[in-house]
Order: C-alpha cells, then structure tokens, then sequence
C-alpha cells in the first residue's frame, strides 16, 4: 500500500485482491451449505426448494469465483451447476450418484479454495470429476474412467487450462469474434486464415477488418461462427504460431430493452444483435448474445476468452492473495451489534447510577469493592464491544491511490501517495461520513498544493511531488493528517485575498488564523480556477462536515515546502464528553469538545444591543449570549432568581455564550437518537440518561450559535 | 449526487460492486435480496437500481416487476446482473420491464461503462 502504482488491480483500478477474504468467507459458507442440503436431500421424492437452495450455492461460488479470477473454481462449480439447474428444472432426476459426485466437487472446491487461500499447496485434479458432472447432467451414467480426450481436428496447441480443454461444445452458438494476427513479418501470411474459411464448410465468415495490411505487422479479422475458440487455435495453429493469434470475444456482455424505462438512447438505431423475440439470433450479428464465462442453458459456450484470461488472474491471485489466510471470523448483522452496543450503554447508565448512588450512603466495604470492579468491567466491555464496530482506515485510503493516478495524469503533475497506519481503526459510521471530507482534501492538495515537475525542478524539489496521508490515535481521538510537499500557503496572499472578499483580516492574525481562512465560504487561493477542485467552494463545506461529527480540523503550512491539514475525530459518535449544566429543574449536555470557558457574570455585564440580543464582554470581545432558559423555556417557580453562570461554546467558527443555572459535572455520556425514537427537535442533537435516571437533552451547539446569528 | 440500490445476495460481489460505484463517485444503497431491495425503494429516490437475478425471496425479475409498479420507478434505469445470457432470461427481463443486463463475470471497468450509459 501506498505507492499510486499499484499493479494488483484492475481495470477500473480497483484492487480486487481486497474483496478475497469476504469472497473465501462466503464461499465456505456456501459449500457448507451445499453439503449440508446435499446430505438432507432424499433423492427419491426430491423437493424443489431444497434443489433450488442447492443450485443457488453452486451459482454464487461460481460467479464469485469467475469475477475474482479463480478460473479452476469457476469451472467446476460451471459444470456442477449445469448439472443442477438440469435438476431444478425436472429435466434429470437426482440419483444417491449423482449426491455423491456432487459432495466429492464440493470437496475439490475446498481443496481449490484452500490453494488460493495460501493454506494448501496442490490442487486437487479435477479432470475426472469434470468428466463425470458433465457425462451425468448429459443423462448418462457416469463412467468410471474419464475418457479419451475428443480427437481434435490437428494436432492441439497447448491451451490454456486442462479444465478448458475437457469442456465440451455440444450446443453452439453463433458468436461474433475479433480474430488479432501478428505481428507478422509477411502480412499476407494471415490470408491462409481466410483461405480456410473457404475451404471448410460451416467454419463461418471471416472478413478484414484492416483494408488488407497494416503497417505494424498486425491483422485483424472479423469472425462470425459456431466453432469453439480452442477448436479455431487448432486450426489457425497450421499457419501461424499459436502465439501470434488473439481471439476476442466482440460481445459487450451487456444490452439495453430499449422500450424500457430508462434505456440510453440507441446508438445503432438497426442493433438486431438485441432482438428479442425472434426465434433465433441473427448469425451475424455484432451482439450475438454470447455468455461471458457459462450460461446455465448453453452449457456450449463458456466463452474461452473468458476463461483463456481466467488463469493469468488465477495466478496473479495465488502470488498475492491470501493476505490472512484462514482467518476465523463472523459475519452478523449490523443490527445485532448496534444492539449489543445499546445494551452495554444502558449498562454504563445502570453501573453509573449505582456508582453515584454508592457516594451518597454508607457501605461496607466489599459492596464498595465489588462497585468497582463492576465499572472497570463495564468500562473494558463498552470498549470491546465498540471495537467491533471498528473497520480499519484502509478502507478509505484504498480509494485514493486510483483517484490521484487519474488526478495528476489531468493536470499533468507527478504524485506518489504514501499512506501510513491505514490498520487504525474507526467506528463504521464515521469512515462512511469522513470518505467525502478526506477525498476533497487529497484533491485540493494535488491541484492546489503540488506544483507541476518544471516548477519542482527550478525549485530543486524532487519532480514527484508527495501526498501522505497518516492515521493514528492519539487519546481517545483519530487523527488523520493529509499533508503534501508542495508550495503551501502563503500568509500574505491569503490574507490579500481575504481582503478582497470583503473578510475582515488584520495583519495582527496569527499563522493559525490567517491559514484558517480557507475555510471561510466562498474563499479560494488558486490563480486558476480548475475543474478539480472547483470554484473554491468545498473547504468550508469540508470543515462544516468535520466539525458535524464532532470534529476539529488544523492546518499547518511552510510556504514554499507544503501543508498538512490534520483532522481530528472522535473514535465513535455513540459515546460523548460531556459537560452537563442545570437550568431550572432540567439538565442538559454541552459536547466538552465545544466547550471553552465558563465564568461567574455580574449584572452588569450583559448588555442589550439594538433591542435584538443581548451580548456579554469577555476580554475585549463581545459575544452573543443565549439564555437557555427561554430557548427551551424551562419552567421555573422562583421569580427571583437570575442565571449567572455563563458557558462559552464554540462551533462552526463562531463562539456563544450561553446562560445557564450551574455547572453539574463532566462526564462519558452514551449517545441516544432523538430522531430514531421521538423527532427532530431544534437546538437538540440527542439525548441520554443520567445517572439518575433522568433523561438529559445533548445541544446541538452548531444550531445555537447559527441561532444567535439571526 | 446520483444514488444507485445495488442489489446482490453474495456479500462479495455486493461488496466490490459498491466499492466499484462509491470509487466512481455515486452513493450506494445495498440491499440483499429482491425483498430487501423491495423495503428499500420506497424509503428514498434511486438513480439506477442494479440487481443480481438468481436471488433468494426475491429474484431480480420479479423485483424488477415490483418495482415498475410503483410510478416512482416508472422512469428508473433497472439493470440485472446475470450469469445467464440466454433468450429465454432477457425475455423475461424485458417483459418484467428492465433497462437492460449485464453479464456476469464483469470487471469494474465494465461495470461502469455500462451504467454511464443510462445515469449522466
């Protein structure tokens, strides 16, 4: 991880490799299962449900295995669905033999499984078993010895895989293939192919699709035939070297109905290739609807160029797959772990009750000891069950690599990205929400930040600039820091152009303050306006979206040699500091993150402006005060009483104070949705239960200071 | 954004499919099987409904032919990913009232070349 070249992938760039684990998960599962139903099964008085269930694991494997790249696996679970689809559909009765091979496939399955998995070192052979599936799904009783492979029409070239070459083709179909010839030192060589299109009857048609010659050696040719790919090498083979002849499938593999809502318009408005009705396709086609890797009807065309490709993947896979080979582990239901972590919270609440109740009375000295080991246990359970929310960071650096390969090659620039602690945990719905935020900061540091390679050169940079990107937790906080190396921020051109936007910006600002400003709406610093990181919207969006979850961002900057910007975020949004405060009879929660200060005021302070609010003077500065009585208004039976407690709170880079009774505490509170159970309430972000028992609302600081701003 | 409800019962492909559609910048809305696709449609606006055939509870047919049932999804692109090419599938499919299909394999490359063609 970590360098943009990265190989292992695709190509759309995406590394597959990353979806193995949960695709060995899966499969076990699935051959587990099929075992299971194949065990149960009473083949006299077969029920279609139990065939269907059966067939449906076979059909998972497979396509897993042919879209991951495990060419043996496919091939197998290929032939054995064939098979039961044959049953499924009443075709076949199921005989105990057939039980039988089938259980023995679902073990070679394993054994193939357990190959790429790392765990085993040979695979089992299959060739027999193929054999014996196919000689079954064909209505006859399997043999005990595979046969003779079919006398091929000259002598075969070696083909890619045994499994391909005990594939039978006993229902073509017509399919349209682009036949690549070369590079050849005599061009006209490739006019022998042609040639055997006249001389064999029913080969097909082939035509150039190159005007005759081209000038690197290369001919390409249009095929249309029923004749199977490996048969086609055979006979090329008689004139040009097997290795000089691509066959390539010109079927897109997809369509549209376009009737249907939805379909993009027609590109070709006469497209007979995706004629529905009619009784057959038209030969000559160019969507002749050939399957991609094995159609349940046409067990004839398991599309060899699928499966020619299928064995590279295979082996690309067996280098590098296997990361964690054989890890235990269990998948369940988001449900069920978010009720787990609703039942330790209320365990919290319970163990704080007591806790709080313990103060206030005598006790004897083991009730008291056991009080503690009860909330130490607690403690260690809330944090175990937390973790299992937890998804590593990884997955959402893995995107980037793709993206600024793309990036870069745009504007022309040189990146490598470096990625540390991707194995950092965080809570599932925070990698979900912080992805967005993330991305738009790696972008702006490869259009904004890095220079292009000349400007790096007369720099005496290196040409490639570098992007990093590190996650670590840092106290009950991750923090993820993307930094570059490129030409930074610039103190005085931030704050001239700040100017010009009308923002107020002494040169008394600090570095902090002035860098700050980025983040201000409507502020960008780039000469150029460029279509990648757009018009300067999306830093204030980007600190707005951090801050919702309860977040900080910081910049740093050296100009001339980089920035960072590092984000900090709680590790889970389910579990807050909070700093609880009385108004009146109820109590509410302020997140302690928000909080900045909190002071005594004398009447005297408070002052009313405009007739529209009221401020309070802290330090030279004024500050909009909110009591907090009357946006909830909070009933209250003593008249004479005047709130003298102020809390300054801090959000959305604004501050408030807010007028409150008294200060109660700080503490861990366990995070209710108001939303989930009652509805959106203003001012409100959710609630929990104290440790009395009494519900406290949690204040959505965000809310109050846009509040004050009205 | 656009918002895709990509349908599969195989955790693995639902995976890389929505890892393949959130790379490409669209917002995805997984759900397990035609039935669970089903409860999700009505809970909010889909761009593009993306969704495997061979299903339990519900196949990708008759999810297919649920969903156009609602006038919501009237005009909503349905592609079904199937390992079967045959006639006798695209039949139904488009009886059922889908945009079009994919086969099965596909890389990701493939997978968004296809969708570009019916969500811009």
């Amino acid at each position: 991880m970590g360098e943009i070249s990265n190989n292992n992938s695709s190509a759309a760039g995406i590394d597959l490799s990353q979806f193995y684990q949960v695709f060995f998960e899966e499969a076990g599962e699935n051959l587990e299962s099929m075992e299971q139903k194949l065990l149960e099964l009473n083949v006299d008085a077969a029920d279609d449900e139990e065939l269907n269930a059966i067939f449906r694991c076979a059909h998972s494997v497979k396509g897993g295995a042919a879209t991951f790249g495990f060419s043996d696996v496919a091939a197998l679970t290929h032939q054995m669905e064939t098979l039961l689809d044959k049953l499924r559909r009443h075709e076949l009765n199921p005989t105990s033999a057939m039980v039988d091979v089938l259980l023995a496939a679902g073990d070679a399955l394993k054994a193939q499984l357990a190959v790429h998995q790392g765990s085993a070192s040979t695979a089992p052979d299959t060739t027999e078993l193929l054999f014996r599936i196919r000689a079954m799904a064909e209505g006859g009783n399997a043999p005990a010895a595979a046969p003779a492979p079919k006398a091929a029409p000259a002598p075969a070239p070696a083909v890619e895989s045994s499994t391909l070459k005990s594939m039978p083709v006993p229902k073509a179909q017509t399919r349209a293939i682009e036949l690549v010839v070369g590079p050849l030192e005599k061009p006209e060589t490739a006019d022998a192919l042609s040639e055997l299109f006249k001389e064999i009857e029913d080969l097909g048609t082939i035509e150039p699709l190159d005007a005759g010659r081209a000038a690197d050696g290369m001919r390409r040719f249009r095929v249309v035939t029923t004749t199977s790919d490996s048969e086609l090498l055979d006979l090329f083979t008689f004139h040009v070297a097997r290795e000089l002849i691509q066959l390539r499938s010109t079927d897109p593999g997809f369509g549209f109905f376009h009737e249907n809502a939805g379909a993009p318009p027609e590109e070709n408005p006469v497209d007979p290739g995706y004629g529905f009705f009619e009784p057959l396709p038209e030969p000559a086609t160019e969507a002749a609807p050939a399957p991609a890797a094995g159609d349940t009807n046409d067990v004839a065309a398991p599309a060899p160029a699928a499966v020619a490709a299928a064995p590279r993947a295979a082996a690309k896979a067996d280098a590098k797959a296997a990361p964690s080979p054989d890890q235990a582990t269990l998948r369940v239901s988001i449900e069920k772990v978010d009720q787990l972590i609703n039942l330790v919270g209320e365990l919290v609440i319970t163990q704080a009750m007591l806790a709080q109740n313990s103060r206030e009375g005598q006790l004897n000295q083991q009730l008291l000891a056991g009080l503690t080991d009860l909330e130490r246990n607690t403690r260690d359970l809330q944090e175990a069950v937390m973790s299992i929310r937890m998804i590593p960071m990884s997955m959402v650096f893995n995107r980037f690599p793709r993206m600024l390969r793309d990036l870069a090659a745009k504007l022309d620039k040189k990146v490598e990205l470096v990625t540390q602690g991707e194995a950092t945990e965080l809570d599932k719905s925070l990698v979900e929400k912080i992805t967005d935020p993330l991305t738009h900061l790696v972008r702006n540091s490869c259009d904004h930040g890095i220079e292009l390679p000349a400007d790096r050169l007369a720099k005496g940079k290196p040409e490639h600039g570098t992007i990093t990107l590190v996650a670590s937790h840092q106290g009950g906080s991750i923090v993820i820091e993307v930094r570059d190396d490129g030409r930074g921020l610039s103190r005085q051109k931030l704050l001239s152009k700040a100017r010009e936007r009308g923002i107020d910006a002494p040169d008394s600002l600090t570095d902090q303050e002035v860098y700050a400003l980025i983040f201000a709406p409507g502020f960008s610093t780039a000469e150029q306006v460029t279509d990648v990181s757009g018009r300067g919207v999306g830093m204030d969006v980007v600190k707005k979206n951090i801050t919702a979850l309860g977040g900080t961002v910081e910049i740093d900057s050296a100009e001339g040699y980089g920035m960072s910007v590092k984000v900090r975020l709680p590790l889970t949004l389910a579990i807050m500091d909070g700093m609880s405060i009385g108004v009146g009879d109820e109590c509410y929660i302020l997140p302690l993150a928000s909080v900045v200060e909190s002071f005594q005021v004398a009447p005297g302070m408070i002052k009313t402006i405009g007739g529209s609010g009221r401020v309070v003077e802290v330090r030279d500065e004024f500050m909009p005060v909110i009591d907090l009585e009357r946006v909830f208004e909070v009933p209250r039976f003593d008249f004479e009483h005047v709130s003298n407690i102020m809390v300054v709170v801090e959000a959305e880079g604004a501050r408030v104070a807010l007028l409150v009774d008294e200060l109660l505490g700080q503490q861990q509170v366990v995070v209710k949705n108001l939303e989930a159970n009652y509805r959106k309430v203003q001012d409100v972000s959710g609630a929990t239960i104290m440790g009395d028992g009494r519900v406290a609302l949690i204040l959505d600081t965000g809310s109050l200071v846009r509040r004050s701003r009205h | 954004m656009h918002t895709i409800l990509a349908v599969d019962d195989s955790p693995s492909m639902r995976q890389m499919v929505s890892f393949t559609l959130k790379n490409a910048g669209f917002n995805v809305v997984e759900a397990v099987d035609g039935q669970d696709a089903f409860e999700k449609s009505s809970q909010r606006d889909y761009n593009l409904v993306l969704t495997d055939q061979n299903m339990p509870r519900m196949d990708g047919i008759s999810l297919t032919k649920k969903l156009r049932e609602n006038p919501k999804f009237k005009q909503t692109p349905i592609l079904i990913l199937t390992t079967e090419s045959s006639d006798q599938m695209k039949m139904a499919g488009r009886a059922a009232g889908a945009t079009g299909w994919l086969v099965k394999p596909f890389d990701p490359a493939k997978l968004i070349e296809v969708i570009g063609k019916v969500v811009r």
